[in-house]
């Protein structure tokens, strides 16, 4: 009994999912490593987390079980707990240095890791975004004081 | 579908100027706190190089088969991984998020095409739906105006592109030879092969194609549902519990951080 004739080299769509995986994957980690932005940092996170529900789901498909669905489900559940508890982490984080920067809380680091030092950026020279404008419609009514006055007290 | 029109490239070769371009795109791509003209020009040429990567990874691609199903997934993969770099290199934390729903769009369809109905579905409604605006109420709640400059640059943008493009080279190559050898996980060891030899019954199926198709049938769902609620139930129940604690910790998280970091802001704001 030939045990390698059992098998078989997965399908090509199997194999293409797995390279978008793969590359998704990388993508989220690459960003993970070089943002500075918390918030940016988590969505990096949550990159790398469908990658890898990319590859479960071409295994799944390989296979023909449902292991990789009910794992990409599990993944699912814990991304949102994940980023249930991460951003009130990131909002204390926000409350106490008014910044969402990594290196704010570079007080945390290894003592053998040197500062992390920020030196001055160029301004930038983009012009503010243009918003369109509507035309104001209609008069505005006279506001009735006494009314205003009730209702601030509600 | 690339290969054939430039036969004289080997798969090698392709694969180390792909990998080179997408470390390259990635380096170019990332915040480096250039500005002006400097940074568009840094811009556009990595654009133009994580084309040049993607197109390689394109001629490594394989044929699915038909045309229609074959354009579907070029589709939602390009859709995909464009989106997600631009995720990873936008500059604006609410572009990153804008971008990060565009990438979970293509995602589905990737999920879709695989066969994952339910996954594709769920991916938008969970992902897009909830986590994503969880993530855009945060930024809403703790984005300083105008572009901080800590977005604006990157750490180690080098090194890390680099250390991307390297993993998924290598991931390239293991999925790569996939076809050529089947992985050790597969291969079955002596006594259990023996068993089967000896049962007289076939080996199990490793790639069963009927499998396959019969994961692609009407009552997907049910299926999914029926394996998830009897061999699974345990584990549904303690991601319930897990859902529950998080929910649990997130609150009390709030409320005694929102003491302490009363004092702390004012300290902030006083000198």
């Amino acid at each position: 009994m030939n045990l390698l004739a059992d098998v078989v080299a997965p399908a090509p769509l199997v194999l293409d999912g797995l390279v978008v995986g793969a590359i998704l994957f990388a993508l989220g980690l690459v960003g993970i490593l070089a943002r500075r932005n918390l918030i940016v940092m988590f969505l990096c996170a949550e990159l790398m987390l469908q990658g890898i529900s990319v590859s479960l789901v071409s295994w799944s498909r390989h296979h023909g079980d449902w292991g990789g669905h009910v794992l990409v489900i599990f993944v699912l559940t814990v991304a949102a707990c994940e980023a249930a508890v991460a951003l009130v982490f990131v909002l204390q984080a926000f409350a106490r240095t008014g910044r969402l920067d990594a290196a704010a809380w570079q007080s945390l680091r290894e003592s053998n890791l040197s500062r992390t030092i920020d030196r001055e950026l160029p301004a930038i020279d983009t012009v503010p975004p243009k918003f369109p404008k509507l035309t104001p419609a209609g008069v505005e009514p006279a506001a009735d004081e006494d009314a205003l006055l009730e209702r601030e007290h509600v | 579908m690339i290969a054939s029109i430039l036969p004289s490239i080997s798969p090698g070769t392709l694969l180390a100027g792909g990998i080179t371009a997408t470390a390259a795109s990635l380096w170019l791509l990332l915040p480096s706190g250039r500005s002006g003209a400097a940074d568009r020009t840094a811009r556009w040429l990595g654009w133009l190089l994580g084309i040049v990567a993607l197109a390689s990874f394109l001629a490594t691609g394989h044929r699915l088969g038909s045309v229609g199903e074959e354009a579907v997934f070029l589709t939602v993969a390009l859709v995909a991984v464009i989106s997600g770099a631009a995720t990873v290199v936008s500059r604006s934390p609410v572009y990153a998020a804008i971008w990060f729903a565009m990438a979970l769009a293509g995602v589905a369809g990737v999920l879709l095409v695989l066969g994952g109905q339910f996954l594709g579905v769920a991916t938008i409604v969970v992902y897009a739906g909830a986590i994503l605006v969880m993530f855009l109420f945060v930024l809403m709640l703790a984005q300083p105006a105008g572009l901080a400059p800590y977005d604006r640059v990157s750490n180690e943008p080098l090194l890390a592109a680099v250390a991307g493009a390297v993993l998924l080279g290598i991931l390239s190559l293991s999925i790569g030879r996939l076809t050529a050898e089947p992985p050790s996980c597969c291969l079955m060891s002596g006594t259990k092969a023996a068993l089967l030899a000896g049962s007289g019954s076939a080996a199990e199926p490793t790639s069963a194609a009927e499998a396959g198709i019969d994961m692609l049938a009407d009552n997907h769902v049910a299926r999914l549902g029926g394996e998830l609620f009897g061999r699974h139930l345990l584990a549904v129940e303690v991601a319930g519990v897990l859902l529950l604690v998080a929910l649990i910790g997130s609150i009390a998280i709030v409320s005694r951080g929102a003491a302490d970091a009363a004092p702390a802001a004012a300290r902030r704001v006083a000198p």
